[in-house]
């Protein structure tokens, strides 16, 4: 066992270090704190993504022949600390690099990869995620979307929702069920659909995560090639859980909430109020959980880079990622109530949206927590 | 970063595993229902064969001490593991074992007094050792299930040693840690067997899911601490250990509640040994002031404040 990180390791973190302080401009913290999903930071990430691609730092870790360099998970994975940490400059690409590219990947075909891989590999494509809907959240499998075969197309009618980054999105990585609705699972089938195809409505829904993040997405009669299918009609489920596998701990929140704690903590100092023990013991408390969750997330990214199919650590992972973000939020909130009026520190109030929201997308913790049981500590399936 | 464990501290640790599961002997312990139940033949076995010695051998380590610290906190059977393991070869003279460890006071009950052959302070200033035999020492009654002592009378001779004392602590913060963290998993797989066949309203009570949540939620803090405390004892770095005690020690208080609530009455009884895993963890939460203290130390070091 060994806990620390090679020279090698260490020398590439300080290459997208360096990188950042060169690339990021004087107003980018205003810019992050509209969220990933917000038109200011799908703009930037539009300028940011290719010179992060032109230095070799936007998928490094792809294969060769898709514009990456094959380089290790773990080069990956401080690449996506650093990004999340400095407010995650690539916007909604990180999904691109994290999972929708890897997944087209491995099941796309050859005229899918050489249409959206290239792009994505350039920095230059907006995606969002077609999985929510008004009557599936958590039960995904219930989703009522339909796609119904017509001839050489597929015909697409029904209603997405919390569709993150749907409003500046140009394709969508949409679950539709082409089977009946008893066939559960085996029924959903997935297709890359331009956003701008007719008959696509999207509205956005104000939230409390951040100006234009979520939407609600209307497909009516939307018309796609058979060719737009990902995949089998009855292979969507294990490419959905290839997807979300990756996503789960695609996500190193812990690095932002520890900097940002780390803020808090500055502020509290600067204001000669962290000689409280109440404050110091609920400063190291919320320390001590990112800390956990980091090494819960290294251990799933380790199995990862050894080659071994994901297992219940990502789930694992992301409990423990989802507790520590909120620990961080709630410091904050407990102790610096005032940071959070008249927009005084964006990081503060950028990182308390992302944490809101991170027990519910991708999988809510309960969903996470029932897997870990079952799965991990071998209880047996709740009775239907 | 590597999680996996090289082949040395695999096959270590694999003869470690043998050993725990030969004196695990089930859920159900010696009908004397005592409250702990020392094992005289795994410690003698483990230290006939050299166990304690693992943390001077480069491959091993201590992280491999640290491991078999966690492994044998979690079997319902008592050993004095953790100090013979982290803190006894720091110390050139081949300290008489086992070691009975005081960080406060003399004069405080001690954990594993009546069996120790060395007592080691590490409260302040420099580090010393005593020899101690069974007339300098009183039994007493414990809720904690670890055999307890108090000295009769202060040892009559100290021999004082220059080990850097934060050392010794340090290494102490993580050797608790382990033992935290190894008693809470002793607990939880014992629960766990039992909500997996205990069957009530016709089906198992692992099958609700309002258990099923909370038993995974503390699976999770369980194995986030485990690694924690590897981390620390392979960094040595304090931060890291005091990071590693105060967080296993503040998660442990809602996991012990947890533990019993889920055995039900089953855990009440001295029949059970789930008293032993949890009243262990009941005193070693207590360590170096406990978790708000130690938390707010890593606050202090984390952030050079006052």
């Amino acid at each position: 066992m060994d806990f620390t990180w090679t020279d090698a390791d260490r020398s590439f973190r300080e290459r997208v270090r360096e990188f950042l302080r060169r690339e990021l401009p004087s107003n980018w913290k205003s810019i992050s704190r509209h969220g990933p999903g917000s038109r200011e930071q799908t703009e930037f990430s539009l300028e940011f993504c290719p010179k992060l691609a032109a230095e070799g730092l936007l998928v490094p870790h792809w294969p060769g022949e898709w514009g990456g360099a094959d380089r290790p998970t773990w080069e990956h994975f401080i690449l996506g600390e650093e990004m999340w940490a400095a407010g995650e400059p690539r916007g909604a690409q990180y999904m691109n690099v994290n999972w929708i590219g890897p997944t087209l990947i491995r099941y796309g075909s050859a005229e899918q990869k050489h249409r959206y891989i290239p792009e994505m590999a350039a920095g230059k494509a907006i995606w969002c995620q077609g999985f929510s809907e008004p009557s599936a959240g958590s039960d995904l499998a219930s989703l009522r979307t339909r796609a119904v075969r017509d001839g050489g197309d597929y015909v697409i009618n029904g209603t997405k929702i919390w569709t993150s980054y749907a409003a500046h999105a140009d394709h969508c990585f949409l679950l539709a069920r082409a089977g009946g609705a008893d066939e559960g699972k085996r029924g959903i089938a997935i297709f890359l659909v331009p956003m701008d195809s007719a008959g696509i409505e999207v509205r956005a829904i104000p939230s409390l995560i951040g100006h234009g993040d979520i939407h609600e997405t209307f497909f009516t009669d939307v018309r796609v090639p058979a060719s737009a299918r990902l995949g089998e009609e009855g292979e969507a489920w294990t490419i959905i859980s290839y997807a979300l596998a990756n996503e789960r701990v695609g996500i190193p929140r812990y690095e932002l909430s520890s900097r940002v704690l780390g803020e808090m903590v500055h502020e509290l100092k600067c204001r000669q109020e962290f000689d409280d023990p109440i404050v110091q013991a609920r400063a190291g408390s919320a320390f001590a959980m990112c800390e956990a969750a980091r090494m819960l997330v290294y251990n799933a990214v380790d199995q990862r880079a050894r080659g071994q199919e994901p297992g219940t650590e990502a789930n694992i992972a992301r409990v423990a990622v989802v507790s520590a973000e909120n620990a961080v939020s709630d410091f904050g909130l407990d102790f610096l109530p005032d940071a959070y009026s008249r927009g005084a520190f964006p990081s503060f109030l950028a990182h308390h949206e992302r944490a809101i929201v991170a027990g519910i997308a991708a999988g809510a913790n309960e969903i996470q927590l029932g897997v870990i049981a079952r799965r991990h500590l071998d209880l047996p399936r709740e009775a239907s | 970063m590597r999680f996996e464990a090289n082949d040395d501290q695999a096959t270590f640790l694999a003869v470690v595993e043998q050993m725990a599961a030969s004196s695990a002997g089930g859920w159900k312990v010696a009908a004397n229902w005592s409250r702990y139940d020392w094992s005289d033949a795994l410690d003698q076995e483990l230290e006939k064969n050299g166990f304690h010695d693992c943390a001077r051998e480069e491959s091993l380590g201590p992280v491999a001490a640290t491991a078999m610290i966690q492994r044998l906190a979690a079997l319902p059977v008592a050993v004095e593991c953790a100090a013979s393991s982290l803190l006894r070869p720091l110390f050139d003279d081949n300290l008489p074992r086992p070691v009975a460890v005081v960080e406060s006071s003399p004069t405080t009950t001690i954990r594993f007094l009546p069996r120790a052959k060395t007592l080691l302070d590490i409260s302040d200033g420099k580090i010393r050792h005593s020899r101690i035999n069974g007339d300098d020492v009183e039994q007493v009654d414990s809720l904690f299930a670890y055999p307890m002592g108090v000295l009769r009378s202060a040892p009559s001779q100290w021999t004082e040693t220059d080990v850097d004392p934060e050392l010794v602590r340090n290494r102490w913060r993580i050797a608790i840690a382990a033992e935290i963290t190894g008693a809470l998993k002793g607990g939880l797989d014992a629960v766990l067997d039992h909500v997996r066949n205990r069957y009530q309203f016709g089906r198992p009570l692992g099958s609700f899911q309002a258990i099923q949540h909370r038993l995974a939620a503390s699976a999770m803090k369980i194995e986030g601490a485990g690694w924690l405390v590897l981390k620390a004892a392979q960094t040595g770095i304090p931060r890291d250990a005091v990071l590693a005690l105060g967080y296993v020690q503040n998660v442990s208080t809602e996991i012990v509640y947890d533990l019993h609530q889920f055995m039900g009455a089953m855990g009440l009884t001295l029949e059970h040994p789930l008293h032993r895993w949890t009243y262990r963890v009941r005193l070693l939460r207590t360590a170096f002031g406990g978790a708000h203290r130690n938390l707010g130390q890593l606050a202090r070091t984390q952030w050079r404040a006052a």
